[in-house]
């Protein structure tokens, strides 16, 4: 059995590894895993379920592009026994080390569907997917011997849920992976490179305001003050309208948005609302189409599954810069 | 005692009853006259004051003025954008609200009259059920209908499930039409669920719940000419009518006793009913507890005499919806809820204290 939930355990270096994380405080950043050397059980506290690895999971389900996309940019996608939920194509630099990769779903998988591929690990990228009516409770695949993972930033637990998603807590998930997977150094590179690529983006100083238009057409479901959208818009310095509203995303009235008036529009493109259907949605609508940024057409686009936290969000900040630089602005 | 008229017609009382309500017309036709039109301004009122309301931050002479101006009377003091707000947004949503209230109310009343049933609602014939499967084939499939006229047919095609059912299983009772509906219901909402569940993907059930709770966000002119227009064409012709269906109150022998021909009209009465039910329901999503709690509530201030329950169930619901939605668009500002969520939480406590007054008098 590759790994136990950690209350059954008495090993000294976790208890005291745990200790060290309470002490910390959880929304300080995810515990520290007790170690990263092969050999020890690295046991990290995920949105407030704890989980030992005594060894690397060697067969993972993944759900949601974060979670697959994660294990193929720390190099470790042949441990991938299967994906599902995936939420669009695989970014260019992933495409090739995916391509054999198998969907068992498109949606949330059952948890029969997940069992019988026998994983030691289901990694999910939204809390939501370990439900009995989905890929199964996380204590149920704890007692079966399963470990479960979901991507600290998609936490909803008060305590878990980062306060205002940063950078660190991005970077934090790839290291713990890397931990939980005994790649370290291969995280250690990503985190530097994309530490890199951050840092090199410069921010707008116009002082422009956007509209991050996720979805939605009587009322547009946009982000808002603390999830990614969030951090990606002051990376790139776009003050978000729906900021000040403290949630990840959220539904605003199209009043508000013609009020504030953005300046851009950051427009999410997935398979089932596309950037261009919102585009001519925006553009049809008698109040909408006077916003300036629809006159203008000043519009960013970003893929659905870069739009939530994860290996792509220093991709998608960058790409989206160099959109915003290109735009013809006064 | 009035409230059980519509519940369970009590045989042994017919003459007492209708004597009754015959006194209590009569005493109180100047009073209904008067909520009337105090309902009829309170309505003008909640209009003109619900338009400066939002979460935009206009002065009240402007929004004002640029109404005006559109009705051709002096210039917009406001940017074209703003002016958009007021013009394009909140006018056609706040009309919105008034007409689907209004139509809501009223449909029912007719409702609950013609089924002898104190649970009917305007959706209880699957016309909810249908509109909700119109509309998330539109939605969720793609198909390439608009919304509303998808939902429509929905609605119709439930309806006409139901009364085919109904009538297929012998004459057309009351019974046996919510039974049929209720039929139907279950099917189109198992196939709603299924499509949900088999196709909505990243955030797009989001979309789709937000029409299932109802909502009037996405409210522009075209739906106040659809949920106006039909109020003004199916509605009206209701309440003209609406003596009728107080014989209808003593159940389908006593109304054919006083000559009514029971079958013909109830078929003719439902259907103008479904038609204006379903007309709401495809600008609106299906907004609950309007229908259901409102009749009931105006029945409790004016009793069953539907001469007067429908025009000012009408009224009151108008009135109703207009605050309801006002409150769904404002209250947490920027954010927006549905209004069938608002409905029935600013609703279900005032009737609660509707029904313990009138306990209390009586």
């Amino acid at each position: 059995m590759p790994f136990r939930r950690s209350v059954l355990l008495a090993l000294p270096v976790a208890s005291a590894a745990l200790l060290a994380g309470c002490a910390s405080g959880p929304a300080a950043g995810s515990p520290t895993p007790s170690a990263s050397a092969a050999a020890e059980t690295v046991t990290v506290d995920n949105c407030g379920t704890e989980v030992a690895f005594e060894a690397a999971p060697e067969r993972v389900v993944t759900i949601k592009s974060t979670s697959t996309e994660m294990l193929l940019a720390l190099g470790v996608g042949d441990r991938i026994v299967g994906t599902a939920f995936q939420d669009g194509p695989l970014p260019d630099d992933l495409a090739d080390d995916g391509a054999g990769l198998t969907s068992i779903a498109d949606k949330l998988p059952s948890e029969e569907a997940v069992l019988g591929l026998e994983p030691d690990l289901v990694y999910a990228g939204w809390e939501s997917a370990f439900a009995a009516d989905a890929a199964g409770e996380r204590d149920e695949l704890a007692s079966l011997g399963v470990a479960s993972y979901v991507s600290p930033a998609a936490c909803k637990e008060p305590g878990y849920q980062p306060e205002k998603l940063t950078w660190d807590d991005v970077f934090a998930e790839i290291t713990e992976v890397g931990d939980i997977f005994r790649v370290p150094d291969a995280a250690a590179e990503l985190v530097d490179e994309q530490e890199a690529e951050v840092a090199a983006i410069e921010p707008d100083d116009r002082g422009l305001t956007a509209l991050w238009y996720s979805s939605g057409t009587e009322t547009p479901y946009v982000g808002a003050g603390i999830g990614n959208p969030q951090l990606l818009l002051d990376t790139i310095g776009l003050d978000n309208i729906a900021g000040d509203v403290e949630d990840t995303w959220t539904s605003i009235g199209w009043e508000s948005v013609v009020a504030a008036d953005p300046d851009v529009i950051v427009l999410v493109d997935a398979s089932w609302n596309s950037a261009q259907k919102k585009r001519d949605l925006l553009a049809a609508d008698p109040a909408l189409s006077g916003l300036t940024a629809v006159q203008n057409e000043r519009y960013l686009v970003v893929p659905f599954a870069a739009s939530e936290a994860g290996v792509r969000s220093a991709d998608a900040a960058a790409d989206l810069a160099a959109q915003l630089a290109e735009l013809d602005l006064p | 005692m009035r409230f059980s008229a519509v519940t369970a017609p009590d045989r042994t009382v017919p003459v007492a009853r209708g004597a009754f309500l015959l006194d209590s017309l009569r005493a109180s036709h100047l009073t209904a006259v008067g909520a009337g039109t105090l309902l009829a301004a309170l309505l003008v009122v909640s209009v003109a004051v619900a338009v400066t309301l939002g979460p935009a931050d206009i002065r009240v002479g402007d929004v004002w003025r640029s109404i005006a101006s559109h009705l051709g009377l002096g210039v917009s003091p406001l940017s074209a954008l703003r002016d958009g707000i007021v013009w394009e947004l909140r006018l056609p949503r706040v009309l919105t609200a008034a007409a689907v209230g209004a139509g809501l109310a009223l449909s029912g009343a007719v409702m609950q009259a013609l089924t002898r049933n104190a649970l009917a609602d305007p959706y209880l014939l699957g016309l909810s059920s249908g509109a909700s499967l119109g509309a998330v084939a539109v939605v969720l499939l793609g198909l390439g209908v608009l919304l509303p006229v998808a939902a429509f047919a929905g609605a119709m095609a439930a309806l006409l499930a139901t009364l085919a059912l109904a009538r297929a299983a012998g004459a057309l009772t009351p019974a046996r039409t919510v039974l049929a509906g209720v039929a139907v219901s279950s099917l189109a909402g198992a196939v709603t669920s299924l499509v949900i569940f088999w196709t909505a993907t990243g955030d797009s059930y989001r979309e789709i719940l937000g029409w299932l709770l109802g909502s009037l966000a996405g409210a522009r002119w075209p739906a106040v000419a659809i949920a106006a227009g039909a109020v003004l064409v199916v509605g009206i012709p209701l309440v003209l009518v609406a003596r009728l269906l107080d014989a209808f109150a003593f159940g389908d022998t006593s109304a054919a006793a006083l000559g009514v021909p029971v079958e013909a009209v109830r078929w003719t009465l439902l259907g103008a009913t479904a038609l204006l039910t379903g007309a709401l329901v495809s600008v609106s999503g299906s907004i609950g507890f309007v229908g259901l709690v409102l009749p009931h509530a105006i029945r409790l201030l004016t009793g069953p005499g539907h001469r007067r329950l429908l025009p000012l169930s009408a009224l009151a619901g108008a009135v109703f919806l207009v605050w309801a939605d006002t409150a769904a668009r404002t209250l947490f500002d920027p954010r927006e809820l549905p209004v069938g969520v608002v409905t029935a939480i600013l609703g279900a406590p005032v009737f609660a204290l509707l029904l313990v007054r009138r306990r209390s008098r009586s």
